[in-house]
């Protein structure tokens, strides 16, 4: 049986430095996978290499039984696969409602010849789609904040707001680079029941993740990273309990 | 009267240009100094077919022209999406420079440093317009039109995908959309008004030359953007219209004609400093 | 035979062009900004120069002062402009425009002030010509040109190599966030850079007018080619600069021998669009 995501044998250098190195795992479909590690071990790096933001120099990434291998980030996401950003990467001067529309995939007159010769139904599909970006915000909790511009927003809304944009593209598998990193309790229960929800609908995740609290509440599988190397793989009960891991993660090794 | 028509004439022909310009500079963002190469070539084509052996109608030249200047503009952002902005910069510069070499030098085309002489008013379905007053309609009609086609397509997700890309690209394309084909769009949007814009031109001086057509000419419409403001509708207009005025506004001060040129230059290159240092958003566009 | 005369005209306008491509090299390399401005400095050196001899001042005066009001000029319009326009976090975009205004007003004032015609130098030395080997001929303005040009090269080259000051500037310049959170103060090592810069393209400035003679809107066309030679040898690499504008020159130079010297401009331009599509990183581009 083919595995839902698997990357293979992945090493990719910067100059002299090897971040990945001959990576491999699996995740399942409809499960929260967190990628933990301590920094460096070449996390966001997997994401970049999935996404088609970085061409491994070895290794494959096959989703579905389809190979990823060349695609642009663009065409990944055609594919079902969407990622967040560690520093968010928001349209600062755009609304929150526009964040989302801009994540909305096939839509009407998102090019020029649409939008001047026909303006009324450019503008009938677009009222369509904005509804739709409506409910996707309504749906991570940020309704009433449509039109609000993301530089007004809180820390934790924006958050919530990059998870938005993901579910407007549609994927069904979501790449979340620490999606719950620098938030308040109350933000931190907020995002972490949503990612329950999303699961709970359907959606795969896999999640870089640094706060154990959080791997421990909502991860199904846990893929221990170091050196640009799968190091350990288990539960997050195991992960959390084998003492040579907590040293690596704590005792200061890069 | 006539005067004030003839104003209000050219400056519709710069709104245009001005929203050419802005689709460029302002909402994708590259430096371009060879706005005015592509204006020119736009007013060569027309001036061309109105004028050949046997003379096309002016809205189908004017087709022609549009359609070449989008192949113009699109070839020559291509290399700027691949390569870094400030290549581009290099790029542009030539693009000019080898227009303005062209202009003068390719004498059989374009009659060389002495322009071109006696290009025939516009027609209308073989009707021609040859009062001012009835030029002026034609120009308004332009004007009207290109900024409609410009609101709509701000207003449609197109021109919210141009505002991501220039906030965010890498965003834009993990969002799961194609940055290169929007910019290349709006690339060829710009260079469609700009050809529309020389075919106007051409046919309402009657008369043209590489003068007008030069890197003082580009300066000239970034400078337009600049004032007015960038990215916005009303300042596509509202710069034209000013830029337009200062000239007149020159001949008060009595300058010798001699350095007349060099003074509206000197003025246009302080205006783009001192915008740029104190008023980036012009006087009705957003910031730069 | 024509072929050689092109050639060694070819070496003199390679070799100021180079010393334009190193100056303005030394700038984007350090200060990541693409300092149109450059031309301006370029061209009120010559002027400057012209007006000096015309009232009076020896020649070597005169070339004294232009280099150091150049230098004066540059670090003005990077301290009062671009440094100002970075601490409001402009965007390149932005500085880019700041720095074409900036040209535009240069030129535009020379032009009112010695108006838009071409103006000779009156040294009458500088025209005398030298007969090299019986075939070819080259005047004494053009031979200064060459060993000013091969002596700034080299000097460049040592100060960037072997002097504390040249090795900070390449430390900023490989890394300027880095030289931001260190000692390097990168904001005073931009004045200076550019100030040295201005400061060396003061030098072909005032030699090549005296072949050519002086034009206000002289001074964009060698800043153009001159950015082709740097981005062909490799930012960063002031070797690769000055070759590439050699080669340049020289491929002008022998175009000529097929085709009429209005379309140069277009052989240089043709140059640049190859390398852009096939090695956007140069020849010899510095690790």
């Amino acid at each position: 049986m083919t595995a839902y995501l698997e990357v293979v044998g992945l090493e990719k250098r910067f100059g002299g430095l090897l971040a990945l190195q001959d990576c491999s795992f699996a995740i399942a479909e409809r499960r929260i996978t967190c990628l933990v590690g301590p920094n460096g071990a070449g996390k966001t790096t997997i994401f970049n290499v999935i996404t088609g933001f970085l061409k491994p120099e070895e290794g494959s990434v096959t989703f579905r039984g389809r190979s990823l291998d060349g695609f642009t980030p663009q065409a990944v996401v055609h594919t079902g696969i969407a990622r967040t950003f560690q520093n968010l990467r928001l349209f600062a001067d755009l609304s929150a409602l526009d964040n989302v529309m801009v994540g909305l995939q096939r839509q009407f007159a998102e090019e020029p010849l649409g939008a001047i010769f026909r303006p009324l139904h450019a503008a009938r599909a677009q009222a369509r789609r904005r509804e739709e970006a409506r409910g996707i915000l309504a749906h991570v909790g940020l309704a009433d904040r449509a039109n609000e511009r993301v530089r007004n927003l809180s820390y934790g809304e924006q958050k919530l707001l990059t998870v938005a944009r993901v579910l407007a593209t549609g994927a069904e598998l979501l790449l979340l680079d620490e999606p719950a990193s620098g938030l308040s309790a109350g933000a931190l229960d907020n995002i972490m029941a949503l990612l329950r929800r999303l699961q709970n609908e359907g959606k795969t995740l896999l999640v870089v993740e640094h706060n154990t609290r959080v791997v421990q509440q909502i991860a199904d599988d846990v893929l221990f990273l170091h050196q640009g190397h799968l190091m350990a793989q288990g539960t997050p009960q195991e992960i959390i309990a084998d003492p040579a891991l907590a040293e690596i993660y704590f005792g200061g090794a890069i | 009267m006539d005067f004030w028509f003839s104003y209000i004439t050219l400056a519709e022909i710069y709104v245009l240009l001005g929203l050419s310009t802005n689709l460029l500079v302002g909402i994708v963002g590259i430096f371009s100094v060879s706005q005015a190469a592509v204006f020119g070539v736009g007013a060569y084509i027309v001036a061309y077919f109105l004028m050949a052996a046997e003379p096309m109608s002016f809205l189908p030249a004017l087709g022609i022209a549009a359609v070449g200047c989008i192949l113009l503009n699109v070839l020559v952002t291509l290399p700027s999406l691949r390569v870094s902005g400030d290549y581009f910069v290099v790029t542009s510069f030539g693009i000019q420079l080898l227009a303005t070499a062209v202009f003068t030098n390719w004498t059989a085309g374009t009659g060389g440093a002495n322009g071109l002489p006696g290009i025939p008013p516009p027609d209308l379905f073989h009707h021609p317009l040859e009062s001012t007053g009835q030029l002026t309609l034609l120009c308004t009609a332009g004007a009207v039109l290109g900024c409609l086609a410009f609101f709509l397509i701000m207003r449609a997700p197109f021109g919210r995908l141009l505002r991501a890309i220039r906030e965010d690209e890498l965003a834009v394309a993990a969002a799961g959309k194609n940055v290169l084909r929007a910019k290349v769009s709006a690339a060829a949007l710009a260079g469609a008004f700009a050809g529309v814009a020389g075919g106007l031109y051409a046919t309402f001086l009657s008369f043209i030359d590489p003068s007008s057509f030069d890197l003082d000419a580009s300066i000239l419409l970034l400078t337009m953007v600049v004032v007015g403001g960038a990215r916005t509708l009303a300042g596509s207009i509202i710069g034209p219209f000013l830029l337009l005025a200062l000239p007149q506004i020159l001949t008060l001060l009595d300058i010798p004609t001699t350095i007349a040129a060099a003074m509206r230059q000197l003025l246009y290159g302080m205006l783009l400093i001192l915008f740029m240092m104190f008023r980036p958003q012009g006087l009705a566009g957003e910031r730069l | 035979m024509l072929w050689l005369q092109l050639l060694v005209n070819g070496l003199e306008t390679g070799c100021a062009l180079g010393v334009v491509a190193i100056s303005f090299s030394l700038v984007y390399a350090t200060t990541k900004i693409f300092h149109v401005a450059h031309a301006g400095i370029y061209t009120m050196g010559g002027y400057l120069a012209w007006w000096l001899v015309t009232h009076g001042a020896p020649s070597a005066v005169a070339l004294l002062l232009a280099v150091a009001a150049c230098t004066v000029g540059g670090a003005m319009i990077q301290s009062q402009i671009y440094a100002r326009l970075e601490r409001r976090r402009a965007t390149h975009l932005v500085i880019l425009i700041a720095s074409l205004g900036t040209l535009a007003v240069m030129q535009n004032i020379i032009a009112a002030v010695f108006t838009p015609n071409i103006l000779q130098f009156p040294i009458p030395w500088a025209a005398n010509v030298m007969a090299l080997g019986g075939e070819v001929r080259l005047t004494w303005a053009q031979m200064l040109t060459i060993a000013v040009s091969l002596a700034a090269y080299a000097g460049v080259m040592w100060f960037a190599h072997y002097t504390i000051l040249g090795k900070r500037i390449r430390a900023v310049a490989s890394n300027p966030f880095l030289a931001q959170i260190t000692r390097l103060q990168p904001q005073s090592v931009y004045v200076i850079v550019v100030a040295i810069a201005s400061a060396i393209v003061a030098l072909p400035g005032v030699l090549v007018p005296l072949d050519l003679g002086l034009q206000p809107y002289g001074g964009i066309t060698p800043l153009l080619t001159a950015t082709i030679a740097m981005i062909a040898g490799g930012v960063g690499s002031i070797t690769g600069a000055f070759a590439l504008s050699i080669v340049i020159a020289e491929l002008q130079n022998l175009s000529l021998l097929v085709m009429p010297g209005e379309w140069s401009i277009g052989i240089t331009f043709f140059i640049f669009v190859i390398f852009m599509l096939f090695r956007p990183t140069g020849l010899f581009a510095a690790r």
